[in-house]
């Protein structure tokens, strides 16, 4: 066995070894003192002092082997110094036969060996046996009549401190292998002290039966070592097979496993692993423990507890090895979430991805004119990279929802407090990720939803008890992935929405005319309009300015659909439809002239050819007013104009406007690249894409262009009556 | 008195390196060449332990421990067996001898005498 | 008082010649005494041997000794921790 140290402590094995040999030399002269006449206490003292000081710094090194050694020569010489034990000639020969070993281990330490040969390992346990016979209070009986419980002396144990239980049962075919257990228990005290052994005949038969060459004798042993278990199993691998061998370590060494466990920081998670590397299982073990698990697919058992059936290791270390194991995998999930990248640091990053793919664009048009296989070949590998590029840069942006709906248990236990209702907030799907442009600007009307559920959909206890539901409510915050959109949902076990209440409060408020007929989603999307409030008695929360209508606004701005369902006494599910990010969008594409415009899917309604002879600027649709927007007027477009020309009808809250635009050529979706500077100040549209044939194309704002469009009517319908008058 | 090996090889570097580390842990070591040499060696004297090569001219290792079970003085002696890295992947009729302990060659002379120790002590 | 004095090794080698030999003796004996100073090696076997006449004279009821132990010997029953279990006087050489 070979130990490493690092350089300091080779430094200072260097002066360990040379105040050995000085101390062994001291050792050695005050042992000459005492054989003679005038020997003092002092003498005694100073080869107690030897050992002692020896003893204490081999420990540092992890020089087992000396220590050992001279933790027995420390206990004889202390009694010795005690008076408890007379100084003889034989006790000095002994002391000086182990001084002498001593040197041999220090020199083998010296150049980097913890153990010496067999022959000196040998005449090491010879001497310590020799040591602790003095050790013992009770000089061995020469010849005694009654010996009985004198012999067993010899047998007790010198310290409880072993730390291995072995149960070994070795094969019955052993003997005529040639292979004798009892070797290999005399080769684990090279490795560790034998603290007991008991040895079981009971597997033998009657006199008669009894196979003289067959093995019967089972053995426990606890072993004090500082081997690891796979050292310690290597004692067994020739009479393994066949053989019951378990090696575990005892009771009260647990704990220290235990530690160590915690202790590990090892990149490998898997428990067999973990087990390994404290030294508590061995490899073969795990391998047969891992054989067993993938023979018996039936009971389908964890790797630990057939560990711990096998008797290979006990329950508490198994269990200490599991935490250990969720702890780490608890500590690689918070490790991949926790780069932190300054905010402004990404969007810049996405800024500049925006350029790049507009300016590869451009080149590979440039490129294009150029008549070259190679250089448009390099193009498109190019052009892929980039996309590739573009799209792991916007994943980067992708966050968790969680963060801002783990902010809500604070929220609904003040507002729960204020409204004196006991709620409580149930969180799912916290990990579904969604673009952080978009958490940003949810956490508001969430907030509001929430209160809303709270204070409207939530009834007071002694409703509650008397519908029969629990007196506690529940509030939940649900968000999932589906087609393509981030799904939230904000629900409550509460009143549930009163469909003819809400209509009739409508229609009080002079939302809606008497009289119209509505679907019930209509319906339920009145509670978001202005001024709607169902509520028959004014909460502080509500009365505080802020209505749902502030919620419609926010979603709408992040191009988001409301969908409400309620169960009257039941509850009620807001769910918000969000597109993943706000970076990408689902558009409708469109052409006017040469130029493409881009129209945000979300605020188109319908699609229609514009009669041709049709010259106002604006046309009926089922019995409704559709102003146009032509696009080609917006935008100061001269380019050819096509014979048959289309109209995309567009809403946004509740102005409606038909776009008129050359061709349609249908929908895709595309990433928005903010203008630059250069068009900050164009009105009608909020960014710019680069299609697949490396074209740029504007995308048309369509809230700018109907309020425009607003400003415009309600000016000429002024000046029109302003004429008239 | 010391134990003593005997130690059957072709390579004589292998004997030697083998001889001098058993002899320097304190066993008496024997000689021989091949398992037709070994089997001279088994001439009544006490063995403890035979360490034998399995590829070899003239008798091979597994042949030579067949013979050596069928005299009485030998039938329990304890082999090991040295064995390369490419048969550490046994015949099945190696099973029918009693080679249980193996070593794999290379190996360095402290392993040999590890494993030596485990089956006797010098 | 008879004594049977076992000579050379008391090993796998010799184990299956001894038994019937080493229980005959028992049986055939009122005290037996096993003298064991010319025992040169033991092993388990030789070891399974001694365990096996110590539980056979309880059985029928005698009581076999075993003495002058060699140091193969002792240092086997030291090794397996039988010393006391045997009940047997070892008398230690001298150094």
């Amino acid at each position: 066995m070979s130990f490493e140290l690092d350089d300091d402590m080779k430094a200072a094995l260097v002066t360990f070894i040379q105040e050995s040999v000085e101390l062994l030399q001291e050792l050695e002269d005050r042992l000459m003192i005492l054989s003679g006449q005038d020997s003092s206490d002092d003498d005694i003292q100073a080869i107690f002092r030897c050992a002692h000081t020896i003893k204490g710094t081999a420990g540092l090194f992890g020089l087992d082997a000396i220590v050992r050694f001279t933790h027995i020569m420390e206990n004889v010489l202390d009694r010795v110094r005690k008076h408890e034990l007379d100084i003889n000639p034989d006790l000095i020969g002994l002391l000086l036969k182990s001084g002498d070993h001593l040197r041999v281990l220090v020199d083998a330490a010296s150049h980097g060996r913890e153990t010496t040969s067999p022959e000196q390992l040998a005449l090491g346990e010879y001497l310590l046996n020799q040591l602790k016979s003095y050790q013992n209070t009770l000089e061995l009986p020469k010849t005694s009549a009654n010996t009985q419980h004198k012999v067993e002396t010899i047998n007790t144990p010198q310290s409880a401190s072993g730390n291995w239980l072995l149960f070994l049962q070795f094969n019955e075919h052993c003997l005529r292998d040639g292979m004798d257990p009892l070797a290999f228990i005399r080769y684990l005290t090279t490795l560790g002290d034998i603290v007991e052994l008991s040895t079981f005949a009971h597997n033998m038969p009657d006199a008669e039966h009894m196979d003289p060459e067959t093995n019967y004798l089972s053995f426990e042993i606890i072993l004090s070592s500082n081997a690891d278990k796979e050292t310690i199993a290597a004692a067994f691998e020739f009479v393994r097979e066949g053989s019951v061998i378990h090696i575990i370590p005892l009771e009260h060494r647990i704990p220290y496993y235990v530690e160590l466990i915690n202790s590990l920081s090892p990149e490998d998670a898997k428990l067999g692993e973990l087990l390994i590397k404290c030294g508590v299982i061995t490899q073969h073990e795990l391998d047969q423990g891992l054989n067993t698990q993938s023979t018996d697919t039936t009971a389908n058992k964890p790797i630990g507890e057939i560990l711990v059936e096998q008797r290979v290791v006990q329950q508490p270390i198994v269990n200490a090895a599991l935490t250990k194991q969720k702890d780490l995998k608890e500590q690689k999930a918070r490790e991949n979430r926790s780069i932190r990248i300054d905010a402004e640091r990404l969007d810049k990053l996405i800024d500049l991805i925006g350029e790049l793919v507009i300016s590869t664009s451009v080149a590979t048009l440039s490129a294009k004119q150029v008549r070259s296989v190679a250089l448009h070949e390099a193009h498109a590998h190019v052009n892929s990279l980039v996309e590739a590029v573009r799209s792991s840069a916007l994943q980067l942006r992708m966050v968790a929802i969680g963060t801002v709906f783990s902010r809500f248990q604070r929220v609904v236990y003040d507002i729960s407090k204020e409204l004196n209702k006991d709620i409580k907030l149930v969180i799912n799907g916290a990990e579904t990720e969604v673009d952080k442009s978009v958490v940003e600007k949810i956490s508001d009307p969430l907030t509001h939803m929430v209160r809303n559920a709270m204070d409207h959909g939530i009834e007071t206890a002694a409703v509650r008890l008397a519908r029969g539901k629990p007196e506690q409510g529940t509030v939940k915050l649900n968000a999932y992935h589906s087609s393509g959109s981030i799904v939230i949902e904000v629900s409550d076990d509460g009143n549930g929405l009163d469909k003819d209440k809400i209509l009739s409060t409508a229609i009080n408020r002079g939302l809606i005319p008497p009289g119209t007929e509505l679907t019930e989603q209509e319906i339920y999307a009145l509670i978001f309009e202005p001024g709607f409030s169902t509520a028959t008695q004014i909460s502080n929360l509500s009365g505080r300015g802020v209505g749902m209508d502030v919620v419609k606004r926010n979603i709408h701005d992040l191009r988001g659909a409301i969908k409400i369902n309620s169960e009257i006494g039941l509850g009620t599910t807001i769910e918000i439809h969000l597109p993943l990010t706000l970076a990408i969008i689902n558009g409708f594409l469109t052409k006017v002239g040469d130029i493409s415009y881009i129209i945000p899917l979300d605020r188109v309604i319908e699609c229609l050819e514009l009669p041709t002879n049709e010259q106002h600027d604006y046309m009926e649709l089922r019995g409704e007013v559709l102003p146009f927007i032509r696009l080609r007027e917006v935008f100061n477009n001269t380019g050819p104009i096509s014979k048959r020309q289309n109209v995309i009808v567009v809403e946004h809250l509740g102005l409606k406007a038909g776009l008129v635009v050359d061709r349609l050529l249908g929908e895709l979706q595309t990433v928005i690249k903010p203008l630059g500077e250069l068009f900050s100040h164009v009105q009608g549209v909020n960014g710019s894409t680069i299609l697949g044939s490396g074209e740029v194309a504007l995308i048309i704002d369509v809230a700018t262009l109907l309020a425009q469009q607003e400003k415009l009517m309600q000016a000429s319908l002024t000046s029109a009556l302003a004429h008239i008058n | 008195m010391s134990k003593t090996i005997l130690i059957i090889d072709d390579s004589a570097s292998i004997r030697q390196s083998t001889q001098s580390a058993l002899q320097d842990a304190g066993y008496h070591v024997i000689e021989a060449i091949d398992g037709q040499d070994g089997l001279k060696q088994l001439n009544g004297q006490k063995i403890h332990l035979i360490i034998s090569a399995v590829n070899m001219p003239q008798m091979d290792g597994i042949t030579f421990m067949q013979e050596a079970k069928k005299r009485p003085l030998y039938q329990f002696t304890p082999v090991i067996m040295l064995t390369t890295e490419s048969n550490q992947n046994l015949p099945p009729h190696y099973s029918s001898t009693n080679a249980k302990a193996w070593l794999t060659k290379p190996f360095r002379p402290a392993q040999m005498v590890a494993a030596v120790t485990k089956l006797i002590m010098p | 008082m008879d004594t049977y004095s076992l000579e050379g090794e008391l090993t796998i080698f010799t184990a299956a010649q001894l038994k019937p030999e080493l229980l005959n003796f028992l049986h055939s004996s009122t005290a037996p005494e096993l003298n064991l100073s010319a025992v040169t090696e033991c092993d388990t076997a030789g070891l399974q041997l001694l365990i096996l006449l110590k539980r056979e004279a309880t059985l029928t009821g005698k009581s076999i000794s075993f003495m002058m132990h060699s140091k193969a010997v002792i240092e086997v029953l030291e090794l397996a921790r039988l010393t006391s279990q045997f009940g047997d006087p070892i008398v230690l050489a001298h150094s």
